[in-house]
């Protein structure tokens, strides 16, 4: 006997009843409200299903799951998706009648299928070549004509053969009911339904690319990967999306030391099975042309062995000669937990301070609030999917966290409700009320609260599962402390008030719970004038942190720049001493989550240069060689491990970790692929926090958000990202733009703490007035999102040139 | 014209359209003014289920208790609609009826939204009946102007507006659920059930579909009593009288208003005046194209709901089409299929392509090229598709093969011996 968990009692607290019940003479006790199909896939039974999708339900259209119930009030073939378990009951799944209906609808689904499997985008993915099997059909009876369509255009991410079709629907549940996209949807009607957009042109959702996951056939196939591979060629493993910190489940193939796309994997806790956009399709920087695969000594390439003897010397004479203070080392949050903690280790292996974990020092700070102050209230997205209000404080989800502005969009579905306050013009795929409040509004609301303030705190108290969503960006130390005291004030006995902290890098939160009080920022350790060697891992602070000017003037006084990284950053080709990394999907690692979750990823590809790069577009070299062309780059990990002469298996590695920082308990027992579990919760660490500045008459209050696309690192080294990427604008309130005599699409000049740049001007009624929004994409690398509040003057910038 | 009580036909005039005056002033809204002077809502639900009325649409759903599972005591936004798509091949009765006197309907509808408690109420009709919702536009400004639609009607505190919402035109939005959809605005696909509209109907609220017809007949329970409506059937547990809308091969093809369970005999050569050119009656459909076929052996049966289903067909519409003793049944069998197929949504396999599988099965046979392995792969889809799609459009579908292989199995074998239709000479 099986029992199921009961994954759903926590989030409805309601007592539920487990009804047992018999399936094909075997019997299984689920919880209520669960169907016979979920019970049947509990104990391994195969029932074959279209329309029916673990996370967008069951409609009951494609009639495939069809099973004969035995008992109950209603007893006969019945669909197993739809029907919900008693106590008691008896179904069969292999009887006659089902199994002869089953095998009637794999005919019919059949009918008008082209038998172009042998070339089709999905063989060897195919779940329609599945579910066809497994439903008894073999021989097509039906001899009439078959229906042929005409496909469209659906830009450059998602190719469509519609001739494929079977009508199981899932692409318009998932893309307008799931995703909330307006573009794209069924059309026609009885056995000519077409599933598109109204005319030819790029899909506009940010979600896009899982209709190429949840399509069960060859309709819906992803372009940039059409005509690379066949599936069962692809290297692939369990990995988790770099692109920001909500850790999505993701599968990578690649092939011929290429990563050739990403997939959705499956966190049931995180992304449910869907991602976005910009980790789908933004995988290029792995395989970007000017990606650093070389030791670099000066402008000598060198071997990695000879670049660690020349580091392990520097390191040694700068300690020896300056002391401990002298030798920076670096971390970075797009780096794993285990590169950070050997850091820490090659620090203390050597005698320097404590590492520098994350560059950009006011991210680290707020990160830290979300790691330790929030560490026993924190919500997955699962929490936030299953709540009935969510307030939303500084974030503009679909670009710092698309998965965020998913898991919205089905708390709303659920009758739920989302409150959001920030100054942007945010959208969402849902109905949410948004106050555009500025930064400085913010931050007062937030503290003091008044009217509004007092009735969110009430709204808080009242809703049974609440969230709260905080930007770490936007809101900075102070507005995320406040934070914390309004989910304290609107918790009880009974129910937690949750808090879903929005942190910038994969491993934001990673880096912020190993980090050490006695930790430093960059900053004040480089203008110190003590340190003589910087050793950079997988970091730039000229692109990742914000007064770069600062940072390029304080290394004239480092004799040694050292950089470890994987992309072609400023930074890396500056660096006397250069050692190629590998990225997340070469390397094998954990990342924590926004939610504190421990995040596996395996090695999906081994480092080197791709074989359609070295092959020059031709057939591959048939030079054999033992070497592997641009194969040096290690982990960085591995590179730390070696520096300080103390090679471990992974799993060596990680009992170690747990034993040094004993919140990360459970990452022993974590696999790639798993849901992955939480760290465990510590007490507050003081923060201090800054005073806001005063606001100068006349200037505007400085936001800079990022880009949806290439504002994370990775997206802005991937190529194929390039069509959904925007160039920089100011954006100001349509009022603003009046008072200052400014037209949209002239060009004015912003005078900001971090440069002054010339920018074409746009009116965006939807932001707080008194703002001025710029979106960092790279156009501007000074600005950086999360730098605190700060002032700027915008004047006219006259006309081009 | 019938010799029977005339109750929705009443008032009607070839050529005509009756408005207020002249409905008022052959008892019109009295059944109204009685209800909502002297009774209490729940009276009403309660004589409407004594009356036994059974829903007049197709479905034949007993009324009374399909509004027993209504909310009516609950607060809240309800609404009441009134399903006026009638597309069914073979039924005109509706539309001969708001052609006739559209206040029976809007009388029916105040009445029924004074029982159910609905404040809101949509009468969704054809788009081929631009005529038929002209008059009931017409007909709803009377009604209002005369206190018995809007604000407090009669003085009694209760109050209830009604629209007139065109369909788009597809036969799936006479399906109650897509009809919902439709109204909403979204695609018409037929909704998953539970929750039943009156539960979770329209824009998420409790709601009623009735039928144009059942919802006329109300009045008129309330002004006769529950048993004289009754009595008006032939039948002993039939009820009521019934708009019959004949077609096909007959000398008349006209709507009557005729008793539940008169015979087939009676409504073919009395009020059909027998068959067309001197020919023999073969077959007919009782009840709209989704009812399995009569033959001869049925001429003595009465058309009631519960004796039809003895027989193996179904009353539903009550529109019968007749068919001659040269008509290939495999034919009309086909021209059907092809209707419903194409009708299909879309949403459900077995409808969408079980349908398409049939026809071609159809295609095959009719054409002659067909064996006897086609006629079982037929036997075969029939008890595949009925009873087993997502809502009743394909089993619906599936009604006239089912007639086709009870009773005319041998000329599809026929057909497959001479390798071409018998009827082709």
């Amino acid at each position: 006997m099986i029992t199921l968990t009961a994954d759903i009692v926590r989030s409805t607290n309601k007592k539920l009843t487990m009804p047992t019940l018999t399936i094909d003479n075997q019997t299984i006790t689920v919880p209520e409200g669960k169907t016979i199909l979920e019970a049947a896939e509990a104990l391994g039974i195969v029932v074959p299903h279209f329309c029916y999708h673990k996370d967008l339900g069951a409609v009951g259209s494609c009639r495939m799951c069809a099973v004969t119930v035995h008992t109950g009030p209603m007893p006969g073939l019945k669909m197993a998706c739809l029907i919900p378990v008693e106590e008691g009951m008896v179904v069969t799944t292999g009887d006659d009648a089902s199994a002869t209906f089953r095998e009637r609808v794999g005919e019919w689904l059949m009918l008008n299928h082209p038998h172009d499997c042998p070339v089709c985008d999905e063989g060897g993915e195919c779940q329609l070549q599945e579910m066809t099997i497994s439903s008894g059909h073999g021989i097509r009876r039906y001899k009439g004509d078959k229906g042929t369509y005409t496909n469209q255009d659906l830009g450059p991410y998602v190719a469509q053969e519609m001739n494929r079709c079977i009508q199981c629907y899932r692409c318009a549940r998932t893309y307008k009911d799931y995703c909330g996209g307006r573009d794209f949807g069924v059309m026609g009607s009885r056995n000519r339904v077409f599933f598109g957009r109204f005319k030819d042109g790029m899909l506009e959702s940010d979600f896009s690319g899982n209709l190429v996951d949840v399509c069960p056939t060859g309709v819906f196939t992803d372009r940039t990967f059409r005509f690379k591979s066949r599936s069962w060629d692809l290297e692939q493993a369990d990995s988790v999306c770099p692109h920001c910190a909500v850790g999505c489940a993701t599968i990578p193939g690649g092939r011929l030391r290429e990563l050739q796309r990403v997939c959705s994997g499956d966190n049931p806790q995180v992304n449910a099975s869907f991602i976005c956009d910009r980790g789908r399709f933004g995988s290029g920087y792995a395989s970007h042309p000017e990606r650093p695969r070389q030791a670099r000594h000066k402008d000598q390439n060198i071997s990695v062995e000879d670049a660690l003897t020349l580091l392990e010397s520097q390191i040694r004479t700068a300690v020896q000669q300056h002391g401990p203070e002298a030798v920076l080392l670096l971390g970075s949050d797009r780096a794993s937990l285990e590169t950070n903690w050997l850091l820490q280790r090659t620090a203390k292996h050597f005698g320097c301070r404590v590492p520098v974990l994350n560059a950009h020092a006011r991210r680290h700070q707020t990160a830290q609030i979300a790691a330790f102050d929030f560490s026993d209230r924190l919500a997955s997205l699962e929490d936030v999917r299953n709540s009935d209000l969510v307030l939303v404080f500084g974030v503009d989800p679909l670009a710092e966290a698309p998965l965020l502005a998913l898991a919205l969009r089905q708390m709303v579905r659920k009758q739920g409700r989302v409150l959001l306050y920030d100054p942007r013009p945010v959208e969402l795929p849902c109905e949410f009320d948004h106050q555009a409040f500025s930064p400085a509004g913010l931050q007062e609301l937030l503290e003091n609260g008044g009217v509004e303030g007092r009735h969110l705190r009430d709204l808080l108290g009242q809703a049974q599962r609440p969230v709260i969503v905080a930007g770490a960006d936007l809101l900075g130390p102070l507005g995320l402390q406040s934070l914390h005291a309004w989910a304290s004030g609107a918790s009880n006995a009974e129910r937690s008030c949750q808090v879903y902290p929005v942190l910038a890098g994969a491993n934001s939160f990673g880096t912020a719970l190993l980090s050490l009080p006695e930790q430093d920022d960059l900053l004040t350790r480089l203008e110190s004038g003590k340190v003589k060697a910087l050793i950079c891992v997988e970091t730039d602070p000229l692109l990742e942190a914000p007064h770069g000017e600062r940072f390029s003037a304080a290394l004239a006084q480092v004799d040694n720049l050292v950089v470890m990284d994987y992309l072609p950053t400023p930074l890396s080709t500056n660096a006397g001493l250069f050692i190629p990394t590998c990225p997340p999907v070469e390397d094998s690692g954990t990342f924590i989550n926004n939610e504190g979750r421990l995040r596996r990823f395996r090695q999906v590809i081994k480092p080197g240069l791709s074989l359609a790069r070295t092959g020059a577009g031709e057939h591959p070299s048939r030079e054999f060689t033992l070497i592997t062309p641009g194969g040096d780059p290690l982990p960085a990990a591995l590179v730390l491990q070696r520096l300080i002469r103390q090679e471990q298996e992974l799993s060596e590695l990680h009992r170690h970790l747990a034993e040094d920082q004993p919140r990360l308990k459970e990452l022993p027992t974590i696999t790639p692929g798993a849901p992955g579990k939480r760290v465990k919760p510590a007490v507050t660490r003081p923060q201090k926090t800054d005073k806001l500045p005063e606001q100068p008459a006349g200037t505007f209050q400085l936001v800079v958000s990022p880009a949806r696309y290439g504002s994370d690192l990775f997206s802005r080294f991937a190529a194929k990202l390039a069509p959904r990427l925007t160039s920089t604008r100011l954006y100001l309130h349509p009022d603003d733009l009046f008072e200052r005599g400014l037209k949209d699409g002239e060009k004015a000049v912003v005078e900001t703490d971090f440069g002054s740049f010339r920018l074409t001007v746009a009116s965006r009624p939807g932001m707080a007035a008194g703002c001025a929004l710029v979106e960092n994409n790279g156009d501007c690398p000074q600005l950086i999102p999360g730098a605190g509040l700060s002032y700027c003057h915008i004047a006219p910038g006259g006309a081009d040139e | 014209m019938s010799q029977t009580t005339q109750l929705l036909f009443k008032n009607r005039k070839p050529g005509e359209t009756i408005f207020l005056k002249e409905f008022s002033a052959n008892g019109g809204y009295q059944g109204l003014k009685t209800a909502v002077g002297t009774m209490t809502p729940e009276e009403v639900r309660e004589l409407v289920k004594a009356s036994a009325l059974r829903g007049r649409g197709g479905a034949g759903f007993p009324t009374g208790v399909k509004w027993g599972f209504f909310p009516a005591d609950k607060p809240g936004t309800k609404y009441l609609v009134c399903n006026c798509d009638e597309m069914e091949p073979g039924t005109y009765k509706d539309g001969v009826l708001l052609q006739a006197d559209p206040h029976q309907l809007i009388e029916g509808m105040i009445l029924s939204a004074f029982a159910l408690q609905t404040q809101v109420g949509y009468i969704f009709i054809r788009y081929a009946y631009e005529k038929q919702a002209e008059n009931l536009r017409r007909a709803i400004t009377e009604a209002t102007e005369a206190g018995y639609l809007g604000k407090n009607i009669l003085g009694s505190g209760f109050d209830f507006e009604l629209h007139v919402h065109g369909s788009a035109g597809r036969y799936i939005l006479g399906e109650e659920t897509a009809l919902l959809n439709g109204l909403e605005g979204i695609r018409p696909n037929p909704r998953l059930k539970p929750p039943f509209p009156a539960v979770r109907g329209l824009f998420g609220q409790p709601t009623t579909v009735n039928n144009v017809e059942t919802l006329a007949n109300i009045p008129h329970i309330v002004t006769g009593g529950a048993q004289w409506f009754k009595d008006l059937a032939l039948t002993p547990d039939g009820s009521g009288t019934k708009l019959f809308g004949l077609s096909g091969h007959l000398n008349c093809t006209e709507c009557f208003e005729l008793p539940v369970g008169i015979t087939l005999h009676e409504v073919i050569n009395k009020y059909g005046q027998g068959m067309w050119k001197n020919k023999q009656f073969k077959a007919c459909l009782p009840g709209g194209a989704s009812t399995p076929y009569l033959t001869r052996e049925h001429m003595g049966v009465p058309l009631d709901f519960a004796s039809l289903e003895q027989v193996g067909s179904r009353f539903g519409t009550a529109g019968v089409t007749a068919f001659d003793e040269d008509t290939c049944m495999v034919a009309v069998t086909l021209n059907l299929i092809a209707f419903f197929a194409r009708e299909s949504c879309g949403w459900c396999t077995p409808c969408r392509d079980g349908l398409t599988m049939v026809r071609w099965l159809l295609e095959t046979l009719e054409s002659g090229k067909g064996t006897r392995e086609h006629l079982e792969m037929l036997k075969d889809q029939l008890a595949n598709i009925s009873g087993k799609s997502f809502c009743a459009l394909a089993e619906g579908a599936m009604g006239p093969v089912a007639g086709l292989l009870n009773h005319f199995e041998q000329e599809i074998v026929d057909h497959i011996d001479r390798g071409h239709c018998p009827f082709n000479k």
